[in-house]
């Protein structure tokens, strides 16, 4: 055995327990632990860690539907209550006039992708949070949480896309030959609403009462962003800077343009909106794996 | 690249925050403006200081150490959910951690779910985790309760399943932190076999506990830490004794005797006056010092450095004001070759103890070294016995 610190001393009494002056206060500042951080090796690991977003997916929807009534018909029940709502209240008021569209499908064009985004944040802002005991004691990479959520969003999506169907049976509309632009929107959408996701799932973990602020600035954002509106309510010379600062307005608006109205969606935006949504996402990311090291610290 | 089951983990330097408050905004903005009145910040504690941990494939690390002294901490490093403030560290293999007795456990989910989520989050694909599930379940005699929901588990049965599935997943490097508390000593027994288990199919082990008796059972090598700092490292038993030891020392300078009785002189010696030794007389000379005539009850224990004795001898006395001599001879010493404790005590029925339980002094003993129990086998004290082997063929 090797004994690492000053020779005890002979006989009776230890003095009191202290600081030893073998080893220093402090550490040199060259042995700053710095992590490194190689985009392919990231990409590596996230690929690996593939099954454990599924589980995780899979476990959220679980644990979401184990004791409620109505199971999976909330994901549905969110964007048609607002849609109610909006028909109601919104189209009155503000004398919006979507013709030919009916409102209502208007309405929900536009909060399926919005639901998509407030869901998938407020679910996945909070998921470190709720997973802090995990968090404590089983290595991963941290991303996986919110990652999980926003899956869990694309599910409830998916399923809210099943009742547009039948909302276009309802009002007896087609969907336009355009809709095949669709796929050109999708990825703007989920890298806005990933990058939102992990930055404020991290800033969470340090900004407690960023949890109570989070409704509150969704809901904001809800009358901010064309849901309820079209986007030609926003002055023509302002528009670009709107949809650089938000770029659901332009996946929003793309959407309607293609599947409602039958034409393409407006390529500089749609071009001004991918550019914004990259940088948010992989800043986002930036920013996330910066915090992540000290989350076990402050959890 | 190290092989897999290694651990490298030099110079680890890790702090936290001296005040430990709450995380609202108005607390961050109150720091950042004292930050930029250049008020300093805030103050740091340094939880491990220049502590270092390398094991090779295969090895068994018990770490030990009092409350507070970082052996968490550096686990919790070592799993990489906690980044090291300097300092390098290389864990090479999939790891198996068991920390805070639920690891990797969600309360929602039931111990199927549970099993499954823990898999992956080791990094095993479903495949393995099927095949390895009913042992996980026969393990943790869980068979009729595996499709509950974790929160209706007791804690003994979430650690069950939580040990069972980290020890069963093949681990390339298993971390059990102070788990086996919680079992019962069934299940305590089962454990250290499956940990042998597992050292024997090459996993490499460390082990944090205060129970020194499972350390010494499961490790062959031995970390002692002491306030964030390496205190000693080397063979396990040297390693725990050395631990015990200061134990002991602690207790002697922490507890300030307090009784009215008060010990005058004790004296432990050998036969002729010498150092004792095994199976030899051993003479226990004690002077009481009493305010008044009174019957009391004496208690003597040797002790390896805990309170806990090796065992106990007990005496009736009746003391005279001032001082009474007493002593005990020891007939035949049943301890084998160390270093020893002899604690004191004199009590009653009434409220305050005449006499509180407190380290006197101590003593070595000279004689034959005690057979190593086989790894995993708890041996709880020491005891010499005389022994004659014979063979026949």
């Amino acid at each position: 055995m090797t004994l690492l610190r000053s020779p005890q001393p002979p006989a009776g009494r230890k003095p009191p327990v202290g600081l030893t002056t073998d080893v220093p206060t402090a550490p040199p500042p060259e042995w700053r632990f710095r992590r490194r951080l190689h985009p392919g090796a990231l990409f590596h690991e996230l690929w690996g860690a593939r099954t454990l977003v599924r589980t995780l997916a899979e476990r959220e929807i679980r644990i979401r539907y184990k004791q409620a009534v109505l199971g999976f018909a909330w994901a549905v029940v969110t964007p048609l209550v607002l849609m109610v709502a909006f028909t109601l209240f919104f189209r009155k008021a503000a004398k919006i006039d979507t013709w030919p569209v009916p409102y209502p499908l208007f309405a929900y064009v536009g909060l399926i992708p919005w639901t998509f985004f407030s869901t998938g944040v407020a679910q996945g802002g909070l998921s470190l949070v709720n997973n802090v005991p995990l968090l404590n004691k089983v290595y991963c990479p941290r991303e996986v949480f919110p990652t999980a959520s926003v899956v869990v969003a694309g599910i409830d999506s998916i399923i809210s896309t099943g009742v547009l169907l039948l909302l276009f049976l309802r009002y007896g509309f087609m969907p336009k030959p355009t809709t095949i632009w669709v796929p050109a929107l999708l990825p703007i959408q989920v890298m806005f609403t990933l990058g939102v996701t992990l930055v404020v799932s991290a800033v969470i973990v340090y900004l407690r009462d960023l949890r109570h602020a989070l409704p509150l600035l969704l809901q904001m954002g809800l009358f901010v962003t064309p849901v309820a509106f079209p986007l030609d309510v926003v002055p023509q010379q302002f528009r670009k800077v709107y949809v650089a600062l938000d770029p659901l307005a332009a996946v929003i608006d793309g959407y309607r343009r293609a599947v409602l109205y039958g034409r393409p969606p407006s390529l500089p935006l749609l071009a001004i909106a991918a550019v914004s949504s990259f940088v948010v996402l992989a800043g986002g990311y930036a920013v996330f794996k910066r915090l992540e090291t000290g989350i076990a610290d402050v959890a | 690249m190290l092989p897999s089951g290694s651990i490298s983990a030099v110079h680890i330097w890790k702090r936290f925050h001296a005040d430990r408050g709450r995380r609202l905004l108005r607390d961050q903005v109150h720091h950042l403006a004292a930050r930029l009145r250049g008020g300093g910040g805030r103050g740091w504690r340094w939880a491990l200081r220049d502590v270092e941990l390398v094991a090779a494939p295969g090895e068994s690390v018990g770490l030990i150490g009092s409350n507070g002294s970082g052996k968490s901490t550096l686990l919790k490093i070592l799993t990489r959910v906690m980044y090291p403030y300097t300092g390098s560290v290389q864990v090479a293999g999939r790891v198996g951690a068991l920390i805070e007795v639920r690891a990797g456990v969600h309360p929602d989910l039931t111990g199927r779910e549970n099993i499954h989520l823990y898999g992956t989050l080791l990094g095993l694909d479903r495949r393995r985790i099927r095949e390895r599930f009913d042992e996980i379940v026969a393990f943790s005699e869980l068979e009729d309760a595996i499709d509950r929901q974790l929160k209706f588990y007791s804690s003994g049965m979430q650690m069950r399943l939580g040990f069972a599935v980290a020890a069963f997943l093949e681990p390339d490097v298993l971390l059990v932190d102070e788990v086996l508390a919680v079992g019962d000593a069934n299940f305590q027994q089962r454990c250290l076999e499956r940990m042998r288990a597992v050292l024997n199919q090459g996993t490499t082990l460390v082990f944090v506990s205060h129970d020194l008796a499972a350390v010494e059972a499961a490790c062959t090598r031995g970390v002692w830490l002491h306030q964030g700092v390496r205190e000693a490292e080397g063979p396990v038993r040297e390693v725990v004794n050395a631990y015990r030891q200061s134990i002991e020392a602690a207790a002697e300078s922490a507890i300030t005797v307090s009784g009215e009785l008060r010990l005058v002189k004790v004296e432990v010696s050998g036969p002729d006056g010498g150092t004792a030794r095994t199976q030899a007389p051993l003479d226990i000379q004690l002077v009481v010092d009493s305010p008044a005539a009174r019957a009391a009850r004496l208690y003597l224990g040797v002790s390896e450095g805990p309170a806990t004795p090796i065992f106990v001898l007990r005496r009736d006395l009746s003391l005279a004001a001032g001082e009474t001599k007493a002593s005990c001879a020891i007939r035949s010493l049943p301890l084998p070759r160390g270093r020893y404790y002899l604690w004191v005590g004199v009590f009653e029925g009434g409220k305050r103890d005449p006499l509180p339980w407190h380290p006197a002094t101590h003593f070595d003993v000279a004689g034959p070294n005690l057979d190593v129990a086989p790894r995993g086998i708890v041996r709880l004290a020491p005891i010499h016995v005389d022994t004659a082997w014979e063979l026949e063929r």
